[in-house]
């Protein structure tokens, strides 16, 4: 069984990173992300300064925090050697051996992308870590809002968002049910030829998707009962920006044209 | 259309597809060289049975609880920088090719499963399309090489998946009411 309670990486805690605006440590990282892109090496270490800086204030672990990259790693792996052996430039000693050559061009380029990828996802993550998911939510929203213009409204976005969330456990256990269920038959999703493991996903498949449905619907007539009515809503718990929102938004803002204008 | 488009029920079905695509990063099936996950199995199933609009909404929903920090993405991965980093094409893929697949499958009052196999087949050139596009150009890759590394493996398990959403898709679609 898959453990819901560990799908995501929010960590509770009082520190000031905590306490900010969802809005301003989103567009925090958007800024963070942009410069991640734009900039050379020197710059990238004064990023990795400044995450480190974050984790500190927001008294995360280092071994907490270096579990948020480990999903990506064999991938950021694999895209070092491409650059690592495919770079033209002046070979390593002992190289070329035979047709094999790594060059210090070839070195250089991989290790500062691999960089740029850990940074860029380390970031993010510390995003997740000091915010609650139902915050994030918020912050979305305020973020989104100019969607309006293309006729999409944030607030309907962030219901399905918490929609999503809310099921999302429930899912899980729907499909555990019918896992067991066809294990009980004598099923085997790991073993038979291609036509008997698409047989295999179908029949996983198609009763989940039917009880979505049923569940969606019951949900959705639930909410009409309850006179749910799209448009602007209001929270358990209002959130108001500090002063320091405004002048961390500020900076973010600056600091992301800057480097897109300067790099 | 448009009635479904505005009906609460249809924001709800979005909804929970888009919970179903991320679920289906945890569902996997052993096969070589790259075993499968059913995230895509359902994306394809939300354009098929939600239509255009919805499903690209579904997938919408998706990609912005994996940058709210659920490690839904592919591998367990979660966070804005996935979006953005080299695998992150492959996301914007997701919703364009559900909403060509759902596009493709309205002209018809009921499509047979010729029309749903080519829509699912145009819905992955999408997703690869602008997966590699992003993988060459954010990992400075050549498009070659991104192809190699961000197609090729995946061809099998994703052939495989596709007729497999086209039937459920044809079994599913008559029960679902909006």
């Amino acid at each position: 069984m898959i453990n819901v309670y560990k799908l995501g990486q929010y960590t509770p805690g009082g520190s000031c990173v905590h306490k900010m605006h969802p809005l301003s440590k989103i567009i925090v990282v958007i800024a963070l992300s942009i410069i991640i892109f734009r900039a050379g090496a020197f710059v990238l270490a004064a990023v990795g300064g400044f995450l480190a800086a974050i984790m500190l204030l927001s008294r995360l672990t280092v071994k907490y925090v270096l579990k948020a990259i480990r999903p990506a790693l064999p991938f950021f792996a694999l895209l070092f050697l491409v650059h690592l052996f495919c770079t033209g430039g002046t070979p390593i000693p002992p190289f070329p051996l035979w047709h094999v050559s790594i060059t210090y061009e070839g070195l250089r380029q991989g290790a500062l992308l691999v960089w740029r990828f850990v940074l860029l996802v380390l970031s993010a993550s510390l995003l997740t870590m000091v915010t609650s998911p139902s915050e994030l939510i918020i912050g979305m929203e305020r973020l989104l809002k100019p969607l309006r213009f293309l006729g999409i409204s944030s607030s309907d976005l962030a219901v399905m968002l918490s929609l999503a969330l809310r099921f999302m456990p429930a899912l899980l256990e729907e499909i555990d049910r019918i896992r067991e269920a066809r294990l009980a038959r004598g099923a085997d999703f790991n073993k038979g030829s291609l036509l008997k493991r698409t047989k295999a996903i179908t029949s996983l498949a198609i009763p989940l998707t039917l009880n979505t449905f049923r569940r969606a619907e019951e949900l959705a007539a639930a909410m009409e009962a309850r006179g749910y009515r799209r448009g602007p809503r209001t929270y358990l718990k209002e959130l108001t920006m500090a002063p320091l929102d405004y002048i961390v938004i500020g900076a973010a803002v600056i600091a992301g044209v800057a480097s897109f204008i300067f790099s | 259309m448009n009635s479904k488009k505005a009906s609460l029920r249809g924001m709800v079905y979005a909804s929970m597809f888009g919970a179903m695509t991320a679920l289906g990063a945890y569902i996997t099936i052993p096969l070589h060289p790259v075993p499968i996950t059913l995230q895509s199995l359902f994306s394809n199933l939300a354009g098929a049975l939600l239509g255009g609009y919805l499903g690209a909404l579904s997938q919408v929903i998706y990609v912005l609880l994996g940058v709210m920090g659920l490690p839904v993405f592919a591998g367990g991965k979660a966070g804005l920088g996935v979006l953005l980093g080299p695998t992150g094409g492959y996301l914007i893929g997701f919703v364009v090719g559900t909403y060509l697949i759902g596009k493709i499958i309205e002209v018809k009052e009921k499509p047979g499963l010729t029309r749903v196999l080519f829509s699912m087949i145009v819905g992955h050139i999408a997703i690869y399309g602008l997966g590699i596009i992003q993988l060459s150009v954010v990992a400075k890759l050549s498009l070659a090489k991104a192809v190699a590394v961000g197609v090729i493996p995946f061809l099998a398990g994703d052939a495989l998946k596709i007729i497999a959403a086209a039937v459920i898709a044809l079994k599913v679609r008559d029960w679902i009411k909006f």
